[in-house]
């Protein structure tokens, strides 16, 4: 709808016999009226969200650049910042997310894709689909405690691995910092999967099945189609679920929360899991609230680089 | 459509079947593992080596309702959730109709603004959150919660609501229009019963991520008083006790089946709803 739509349609309105007595408020309003309405409209939800995002970024800025323990704030300048330059810990978290979240991401998609694959011209394709679903529809916080046990406190895993004799004794996976990242990696792929798998089963389920039978009739072989007609076509919307995975992936926090603590030594934290304990343990408040511009920071850069542009092509 | 859908040369069923399978297996052994733990006795699940046929008990189910508040803590959760999507709705719904029938400057960098709220990661804005619910008064309360949840899922539902919007045909409104119909009363009549599925969608998808969410629960609800499912189960681990696994595998389990079965009657508009109306499955 143009904006000559609008004041056309309103001129219709004007008309004098409408049958409607109920829309006789709307009728008579004025053409400035008639402008601000969609802003009218979308103006609470976007007042919400600016509470909910602006007031807490401003905050946390204005926080950042305080001593916030127990007392009152104390200017610090940027003492903060200047910490988080050379905390260790914070470069470690970053890695942590940095490296957990590609690995986890890169199975996931990879898993996923192939089962969609498989799945799609499938005539149980249903079922699948039903079947795939199961994993993500579980609290988060009851399957990483369900993890902690296979793995750490039941020991469960590893019993089974001794069993078929791929191991020979038991295994100490919290003193290992890799062990405990595939702990974390692997309850994440099978929680998490389904998701990528749903969307993707979708796209292959969505394009055009005669381009498909063409390349077929000419004899190509199904990795050239896939390769070749199937995965180009699907790009935008394999790019959009990345997207939002990638998105939760990096702001792990319950299976750090309730399987390693972050540990050991540091080995699983996530950015997620820095900040909260920084706040909510140490109640460095002032320095997570630094650590939160930054990531901020990041995020409001990677939204306008990658986000917007991969929406927008998926619409069109 | 499917089962039209013939076999590709040089592709081995076989394979197929096998691989897909494997991964069924995968997905369902862990629910196995729940019901296993959620239904034997607290001395059977720690132990030297683990045990595989455990004896049957429902220790578990009387330690939920008995010794922990569990009916208040459902009863947290729901009220929170279905709070919060009440609110989605009162704000997306004119969000979306704006941002999907109407023409005016500024409309793409709004949608867009609403979009990335989605990408704030929790942490970001727990400590602002945190001090700002402290000074309304409202911690440990689940107003408080009912607020975040319905934040977090603003953007979901909102999107959502627009892309199912947007495919209705003008011709639907423009007739309502020319019977002189205002805007609100064509979103009211037209509009909204011909997008109810979006809407369903969205609000199924709203209330798994606010089951699901667990950082600011954890913040926000620091005693029982306003504990939800998802937090409380991380607090069943009674002090000297250590963690009473079973407990919680039978209450995650218990959580899991309604939500599985609203999932499964949305199962078409899913993909859909997941992408944030990105993908038309």
């Amino acid at each position: 709808m143009t904006l000559s739509d609008v004041s056309a349609t309103g001129a219709a309105k004007a008309a004098p016999d409408s049958p409607t007595p109920r829309s006789v408020p709307f009728r008579r309003r004025s053409k400035r009226m008639r402008k601000a309405l969609p802003y009218l409209l979308v103006a609470p939800a976007v007042l919400y969200l600016l509470v909910i995002t602006l007031y807490p970024g401003v905050f946390a800025i204005v926080q950042s650049f305080h001593n916030v323990k127990f007392g009152p704030w104390q200017p610090a300048g940027f003492a903060n910042y200047a910490k988080l330059w050379g905390d260790y810990q914070f470069w470690g978290a970053l890695w942590n997310t940095f490296v957990m979240g590609s690995i986890s991401l890169i199975l996931q998609t990879v898993i996923a894709l192939a089962l969609a694959f498989y799945a799609y011209r499938d005539p149980w394709v249903k079922g699948w689909r039903i079947i795939f679903l199961v994993p993500m529809l579980f609290m988060p916080s009851a399957v990483a405690f369900i993890y902690k046990l296979a793995f750490l406190d039941g020991r469960v895993i590893a019993d089974l691995l001794m069993k078929v004799g791929l191991l020979d004794a038991n295994v100490a996976w919290q003193s290992s910092t890799w062990l405990s990242r595939l702990i974390l990696i692997l309850a994440d792929v099978w929680q998490w999967t389904p998701f990528l798998f749903i969307i993707f089963v979708a796209g292959l389920q969505g394009q055009d099945e005669e381009i498909e039978e063409a390349a077929r009739l000419d004899g190509a072989s199904w990795y050239a189609i896939f390769f070749n007609i199937s995965l180009p076509m699907m790009k935008p919307i394999i790019v959009v679920a990345l997207i939002l995975r990638a998105i939760d992936i990096t702001t792990m926090f319950t299976n750090v929360f309730i399987i390693t603590k972050g540990g050991p030594a540091f080995g699983t934290e996530t950015i997620s899991f820095f900040i909260y304990r920084t706040g909510f343990k140490f109640f460095n408040f002032g320095y997570a609230s630094a650590a939160s511009v930054v990531m901020l920071v990041l995020t409001i850069v990677i939204a306008q680089l990658v986000v917007k542009r991969a929406f927008v092509s998926a619409r069109s | 459509m499917a089962s039209q859908r013939r076999k590709t040369k040089g592709e081995n069923l076989a394979l197929r079947y096998a691989i897909l399978g494997a991964w069924a297996l995968f997905c369902l052994m862990p629910v196995v593992w729940f019901l296993s733990i959620g239904l034997r006795p607290r001395t059977e699940i720690i132990t030297p080596t683990p045990i595989y046929w455990p004896s049957f008990s429902l220790d578990a189910w009387h330690m939920i309702w008995e010794d922990w508040p569990m009916g208040k803590y459902l009863r947290n959760s729901v009220l929170a959730i279905i709070g919060s999507v009440v609110i989605d709705l009162v704000l997306a719904i004119p969000a979306a109709y704006s941002l999907s029938r109407f023409q005016y400057r500024g409309r793409e960098d709004i949608g867009f603004y609403i979009l990335s709220t989605r990408m704030m990661a929790p942490a970001i804005v727990a400590v602002p959150i945190f001090f700002l619910f402290r000074t309304l008064g409202l911690l440990d309360t689940i107003w408080a919660l009912m607020l975040i949840y319905a934040a977090i899922n603003l953007s979901f539902v909102t999107w959502i609501i627009r892309s199912y919007m947007l495919d209705i045909p003008k011709e639907l409104e423009d007739a309502a229009k020319t019977d002189g119909a205002g805007e609100i009363r064509i979103l009211w009549e037209i509009i909204i019963p011909a997008i109810l599925p979006g809407i369903i969608t969205a609000s199924v998808i709203a209330m798994i991520f606010a089951i699901n969410e667990f950082l600011f629960t954890l913040l926000i609800a620091s005693t029982p008083e306003a504990y939800t499912m998802s937090v409380a189960l991380a607090n069943f681990t009674g002090g000297s006790d250590g963690v009473i696994y079973n407990a919680i595998a039978l209450v995650a389990f218990l959580a899991f089946l309604p939500i599985f079965l609203v999932v499964v009657a949305i199962q078409k508009h899913l993909s859909r709803g997941l992408t944030m109306g990105a993908v038309k499955g």
